[in-house]
Order: structure tokens, then C-alpha cells, then sequence
């Protein structure tokens, strides 16, 4: 693994710690916002897709008719994965923040220790294989 | 269906140059080409950032920010429209302009209000927020018989969920500033799906970015505002790209791959937990992909179907078994369903001239969309998924009428394909489908000074190679081009006068959410205030212009008296509060509740009853207790006149 990659497969689980870290910070002031929305928005959905994304990218993907240019299908093909990672990550808190609704026990700090746990639980996970 | 698709190769397949999706800017040769879209783009800004600083909104009149928005937002328009047609329609250009064109307009758009107003507008946002402070208030979830009618946002928690997390973990009060930026916001978000679809079918970039261009100005129905159904038409469109791009037939389908079907599943659950009627036409959507032989995979309307079923059979099952007998009434009722109501026909020369105006937009847009299916014949076969796809939602109108709302969530999920069309219409007709214009320098389609060819193009010629070269558009679809984006903003902001509650107004019903005991009553003409559902889980509420006529009639008649005897019954530790706003006087006015002298006759009632004091007030409204005793008194002494009688 090259350092690149190890910052990569980091980089979503520190920033779940960073805005753990930073409810210390008064209420609503930027830094904290920032931390937390930063975090919210990409972290869990980052993790997972760089699990899924091996055994993803392997599916050929349809384009145009009369197509066939590589650079406009792998454009495609990194367009859909940044989409992936605000949705997938919008899916994670969703679901947590529900499941706590509906077990009578939410609060924000459960949310963001669920998710940053979760998002470490995925850094340390293999990448899926191509199939 | 014939199948046109060819199958890009999977990701790290040996690259070859590409004619229409090289990122090198069109340049010919010079710098200054390179960076001439800045020009227009900056004057753009400049031009809209001015307008926004000289802009005032203390008193807006019935055509709302239209004839209060300096004329220089216009201007900025007029110039970002050009810029944009000037820039999309060389080949070569990067898209990186076209994305820069997009998000200005965006931002010209969705984010003007934000900064000129110092109040998030649309009372159903304020709504939102309040379910917001619920979640937060409760810390979990509660039933019918704790909410009554709001019991319904318990039951898809998603997107109020999500919100209250941010808000919790961000330590702000409420969800008002997000409030305000939250239409940018969701417009953005919607981008990457919408461009993906797109791609799908072409890999023209004019094509794509004129889509997109259309998209933005043709999506006026105001549901970007903060609501789940802003978050799940992004997500839904996801699902749909995912569903175009990675489940084709099985013949061109390979192994099956599971993971796939994790991320869809995975971007299908909070469209499920956060909206009713979202999944619904997801399922449609799938259902009709499934039928055609190109996308014959029946795994993601199968898992859409299987997670719509599990929530609705489970958490949402109370509001179902409540709704189901209305559900079946109303489906094949067409009329009914599209059936507006009292209390909401544009009333007044501004409101019905923008409503008409938002009407000319969506009919342009459709007609637009007809004209290119009709036009270009190659694209409409191989884009046939997408023209699938785009007749869907309107089989909802013969469904159900979602609280008089249909027609206008209709042209919502309509607008991705009618605006991928309507572009197609001011494009010129091509050879082969979807194929990218060639790079400049390619082929002397891209030369200065070409002649005319098509009625929307310019030059048509041969590339060296033989093969025809794109036609350049001519200006032709400028004008086209301008009036749907300047039709945009009286559709948008042209009823920004009802929309809009100045920060008195706020003050006032903050102060009387705060102030009143728990069980009290509120009630009001109508509901388009700020916090009008403050607290809902403790207060009650009475929107007597949203009674049926015969009962807003009777209390024209004696205003004071027939509000009194409606409001009394509220049990103790409860007040009786009547609250008047400038809010709710708009929309009486502006959708034919009542005319001015109606309103101005119920007020001056209220205000001279001894049975109504007036406990607050400011120049945005006036709050009004009722004094019980005084009524039952007034009333039990005529029961014993009746008596005697």
C-alpha cells in the first residue's frame, strides 16, 4: 500500500474523529459546523464506496450509441462515483439518525460516533475484489 | 426495441484519444479563446452581485421580487444566458465552462433570495423546521394519538432525521439559515444525477449542458425548497442513472454483480424512510425500464419494491389503513385529481401574471421537448428510455390528487427527459446519435464565419476523415434560450409578496409560541405564516379560511361572534389566541380567500369585540385572547332568552 492510499483509506475515519472532536467547540461556531458537515457529507459514503468501487468498476457501463470513446465512459464512470459518495454517505446518517429516532434514543453525539465507528470499521476493511 | 447501446469498456481498458470529451479548452491556437467564456460569466457576477446589494424588500407589491430585483439582476441574466450559448455551442469548449455557466445561474437563481431576504421564505419550509425541532424536542418518534394529523412526518422520519442530526451536532438552534440556502443547495445536488442520465445518451456536450440549462429554468415548481421531496428527487435520479448505466439486459450484463445492488439499495432507503410519493414513482420509473429489452433486469424494481413494501407495511401502516379508503376513491378521478380547490385561484393582476407565466414556462419547455422527440429522430430511438421514463409521472394525475399538489410534482419528475428533448429541439439535427462533435481543428466545422445550414446550425461539412462534422447552432435558440430563463423568475419569485415574512412577523408569532401555556389554541385565516406550526405537539390550531365556503361564509357574517363561538371550547390550562399577519393577508388576497375589504371587515370586528383583546402586536400583525367567560356568559344569556322565547 502507498502512502497515497493509506491517506486515502484514513483520511474518512479522521475526519469522523476531527468532528467528534469538535462538539468541544461552542455551539454553532464555523469550525464545528465545518468539521461536521464535512464529515456528514462524505465520510461514511467515501469509506464505503472505496470498499465497493473494485468490484464496481468491473461492470462495463452503458453509453452512447455510437460510442465506444474510453475517456468520455471513464469520465462517466468517475462522475458516478463522486456522486456516490454525498448519497451514500446521505444514506448512512439517514439511517442512523432513523434507527435512534425510532429506538427512542437519539442524540447527535450516537449519530456521529455510530458513523465515524462504521467509517473506521470500513478503512480497515479489504477493497472488494472484481468478480 | 432495437438495441443502439454499446457497452463502454470497464474501468483501466487502454485509452484512446476522444474527439468530443477532451478536456483541453477549444484554444485554437490562442489563449484568448481559451478564457473568453470568463468574460461574460464575471460581468454576469458582477452584474447579479451588484443587483443583490441595491435590491430592497421592505415593501414588495403583487409581482414579488420581479419589480423589486434591481434591473441589473436582469441584465446579469441576459448576459450569463449569452455567455452560456456563446460558449456551449463551439465543440471543444471544456466542460468545466459549461459547469461554471450552470452553477452562476444556479446561484443567480436560488441564492438571490437567500441574500436578499433576511427570513427564510414558504411557510411549508417553516413547517419543516418545526418537525425538525419535534424530532429534537422528543428525541424519538410518536404516534397518532400524540400528533393527530402530524403523525405523518413520523412515519418518513428520513429526511427530518438527517436534519436533526446536523442541526444537533452543528449546536445551532434550528435549521433556519440551512433553510435559506437549502434551494441552492439542492439544486446543486441534483446536478451529478441529472449529467449522468444525460451521458447516458450522449456524449455531445452541447446536447448535455443545454439539458441541464433547461432543467434549471424549467424546474419552477418551487420543490427545492426544505423538504424531503428536494432530497429525494436527487436521490431518485441517482437510482435511475445507476439503473440506465449498470443494469442492462442480461445479454449485456456479465456476472452479476451484488455489490451493484448494495449501492443502488443503498441510495433507494432514504428516498423510502423520507417521502410518500418518491418511491412510488421510482417504482413506476423501474417497472417501465424492466419492460424494455435494453434494461430487462428486474433486480432493482424487485429491491425498490421489496423496501417500499417493508416500510409501508410497517412504520407507516397507520397513516396507510387511515388514507386507503380516500386512496381508492380518488384513483381514476382525473378531474378531481387535478382539481385546485377553493382558497388557492390566483386572484390579482401580479399573482395571476406570473401564475400564467409559470404555465407559458412548463408549456414551453413540453412543446420544446415535443418539438426535439419529433425532430430528431436518432435520438429519440436511442434516448427511447429516457422518453419512456419522462411519460411516467403524468399516469400519477389518474392516481391520486396529493393534497391538490399532482400536477405540479408531475412536472417535476417529467422535467429531467422533457428537458433533455427540449434541448434537442435547439440543436441541430446530427448524423449519427449522441456522437460528440469533433475537436476543433478537426474539421472546419468549428472555423469562424461558417454559413447557415439548418434552421438552429451553422456549416455543415466534411471532416477529412469523411465522416459528417457537427453543426455548429447558430443564435437562432438564443431567443429561446432567454425567454424560458427570464419566464424562470416571475415562475420563481414572482409570489415571493406570500412567501416572504419580514422579520416582525417572525418576532410576533415567536413571542406567542413562547408565551402560550400548553393546550392553547391559535387559530388564524390561514396557515402561510412563519412557525405556524411552532410547538405543534402542545398547541393546537384553527385555520377557518381553509373551512369549506359555507363555513367561511358564516363567519363573514358576524366575524367576531362566529370565530368567539368556534375557538371557546378549548380545554383548561389552554388560551384562546387569534392571530392576524401580513403573511396571511397575502396569500387571502393574492389565492381568492378573500378580497381586502372581506379581510379588513373581519379585523376591524375582532379588534372592536369585547370579546377579543389585543395582547400583541406590531406593524406585521396583531395577536388577539379571547376572554372564555365573556362568550359562554353572552351565550348562556341567550339560551335562556331562546328558552323563554
Amino acid at each position: 500500500m502507498t502512502a497515497q492510499e493509506l491517506v486515502a483509506r484514513m483520511l474518512p475515519p479522521f475526519a469522523g474523529w476531527l468532528a467528534v472532536g469538535a462538539l468541544t467547540l461552542p455551539d454553532g461556531s464555523p469550525a464545528r459546523v465545518a468539521a461536521v458537515v464535512v464529515f456528514l457529507a462524505a465520510g461514511p459514503g467515501a469509506a464505503l464506496v472505496r470498499i465497493w468501487w473494485p468490484a464496481l468498476a468491473v461492470r462495463p457501463l452503458e453509453g452512447p450509441a455510437g460510442a465506444g470513446d474510453p475517456r468520455f465512459g471513464r469520465r462517466s464512470a468517475l462522475l458516478e462515483r463522486l456522486m456516490l459518495v454525498p448519497l451514500v454517505s446521505v444514506a448512512a446518517v439517514t439511517v442512523t439518525a432513523t434507527t435512534l429516532l425510532a429506538a427512542q434514543a437519539f442524540s447527535g453525539r450516537r449519530v456521529l460516533l455510530l458513523l465515524t465507528l462504521l467509517t473506521m470499521l470500513a478503512a480497515y476493511c479489504p477493497r472488494t475484489r472484481p468478480s | 426495441m432495437p438495441d443502439a447501446t454499446p457497452t463502454h469498456a470497464p474501468e483501466g481498458a487502454t485509452p484512446r484519444p476522444a474527439a468530443g470529451d477532451d478536456p483541453r479548452p477549444a484554444a485554437r491556437g490562442s489563449r484568448w479563446s481559451a478564457v473568453r467564456p470568463a468574460g461574460p460569466l464575471l460581468a454576469a457576477a458582477a452584474l447579479w452581485a451588484y443587483a443583490v446589494r441595491s435590491t430592497d424588500v421592505t415593501t414588495l407589491d403583487d409581482f414579488g421580487l420581479v419589480t423589486a430585483v434591481h434591473p441589473a439582476f436582469w441584465a446579469g441574466l441576459a448576459v450569463l444566458t449569452a455567455g452560456f450559448w456563446s460558449t456551449v455551442r463551439r465543440t471543444g469548449r471544456a466542460d468545466a465552462w459549461s459547469l461554471a455557466y450552470v452553477l452562476v445561474l444556479l446561484v443567480m437563481e436560488r441564492a438571490t433570495q437567500a441574500l436578499v431576504y433576511p427570513t427564510p421564505l414558504h411557510a411549508w419550509a417553516w413547517k419543516h423546521d418545526a418537525v425538525v425541532g419535534h424530532l429534537l424536542t422528543a428525541g424519538g418518534l410518536r404516534t397518532g394519538d400524540e400528533l393527530g394529523d402530524m403523525a405523518v412526518y413520523d412515519q418518513w422520519p428520513g429526511f427530518f432525521a438527517l436534519q436533526a442530526a446536523a442541526v444537533r451536532l452543528a449546536g445551532v438552534e434550528n435549521t433556519l439559515t440551512l433553510m435559506s440556502w437549502w434551494p441552492l443547495i439542492s439544486s446543486v445536488l441534483v446536478l451529478a444525477p441529472l449529467v449522468l442520465v444525460y451521458r447516458t445518451f450522449t456524449e455531445d456536450r452541447r446536447l448535455i449542458w443545454t439539458a441541464v440549462w433547461v432543467f434549471c429554468v424549467g424546474n419552477w415548481v418551487g420543490q427545492d425548497y426544505f423538504s424531503p421531496q428536494s432530497l429525494a428527487l436527487t436521490l431518485h435520479l441517482a437510482v435511475i442513472a445507476l439503473v440506465l448505466r449498470r443494469f442492462p439486459a442480461a445479454e449485456r450484463r456479465g456476472p452479476r454483480q451484488a455489490v451493484w445492488t448494495t449501492a443502488l439499495i443503498t441510495v433507494m432507503v432514504p428516498v423510502v424512510l423520507s417521502h410518500q410519493l418518491t418511491p412510488v414513482v421510482l417504482i413506476a420509473s423501474l417497472g417501465v425500464l424492466a419492460l424494455t429489452r435494453r434494461h430487462r433486469d428486474w433486480v432493482p424494481l424487485l429491491a425498490a419494491v421489496a423496501l417500499f413494501a417493508a416500510w409501508n407495511l410497517t412504520a407507516s401502516l397507520p397513516f396507510l389503513s387511515a388514507a386507503l379508503p380516500e386512496m381508492v376513491a380518488s384513483l381514476g378521478d382525473i378531474g378531481g385529481n387535478v382539481e385546485t380547490g377553493y382558497g388557492t385561484t390566483p386572484t390579482g393582476t401580479g399573482a395571476v401574471a406570473t401564475s400564467w407565466a409559470a404555465r407559458g414556462l412548463s408549456a414551453a419547455v413540453m412543446l420544446l421537448a415535443l418539438l426535439g422527440a419529433v425532430r430528431q429522430r436518432e435520438l429519440r430511438r436511442h434516448a427511447r428510455p429516457l422518453l419512456l421514463l419522462t411519460g411516467v409521472p403524468p399516469l400519477l394525475i389518474a392516481a391520486n390528487d396529493y393534497g391538490s399538489e399532482m400536477i405540479f410534482r408531475v412536472l417535476m419528475f417529467m422535467l429531467p427527459g422533457a428537458a433533455f428533448f427540449a434541448a434537442a429541439a435547439l440543436l441541430p439535427r446530427t448524423g449519427p446519435p449522441g456522437r460528440a462533435p469533433r475537436r476543433p481543428g478537426e474539421g472546419p466545422a468549428d472555423a469562424p464565419g461558417e454559413g447557415p445550414a439548418d434552421a438552429a446550425g451553422e456549416a455543415t461539412a466534411e471532416t477529412p476523415a469523411g465522416a459528417p462534422a457537427p453543426v455548429r447552432p447558430g443564435w437562432l435558440p438564443l431567443p429561446v434560450l432567454l425567454a424560458v430563463t427570464f419566464a424562470f423568475v416571475p415562475s420563481y419569485m414572482g409570489k415571493d409578496r406570500l412567501s416572504y415574512f419580514p422579520p416582525a412577523e417572525v418576532a410576533l408569532v415567536a413571542d406567542l409560541v413562547e408565551k402560550a401555556p400548553d393546550g392553547s389554541l391559535v387559530a388564524a385565516p390561514n396557515r402561510n405564516y412563519p412557525l405556524a406550526y411552532g410547538d405543534y405537539w402542545r398547541l393546537d390550531h384553527y385555520w377557518f379560511l381553509e373551512e369549506d365556503r359555507a363555513a367561511v361564509d358564516r363567519i363573514l357574517r358576524r366575524p367576531a361572534r362566529a370565530l368567539a363561538s368556534d375557538m371557546k371550547d378549548q380545554p383548561e390550562p389552554g388560551r384562546c389566541y387569534l392571530l392576524f399577519t401580513q403573511g396571511q393577508r397575502a396569500n387571502a388576497e393574492m389565492n381568492g380567500q378573500l378580497s381586502e375589504a372581506e379581510w379588513r371587515r373581519i379585523e376591524e370586528s375582532v379588534a372592536a369585540s369585547p370579546f377579543f383583546e389585543r395582547v400583541a402586536g406590531n406593524a406585521a400583525g396583531s395577536v388577539y385572547e379571547l376572554d372564555v367567560e365573556a362568550v359562554e356568559a353572552v351565550e348562556a344569556a341567550e339560551a335562556v332568552e331562546e328558552a323563554a322565547r
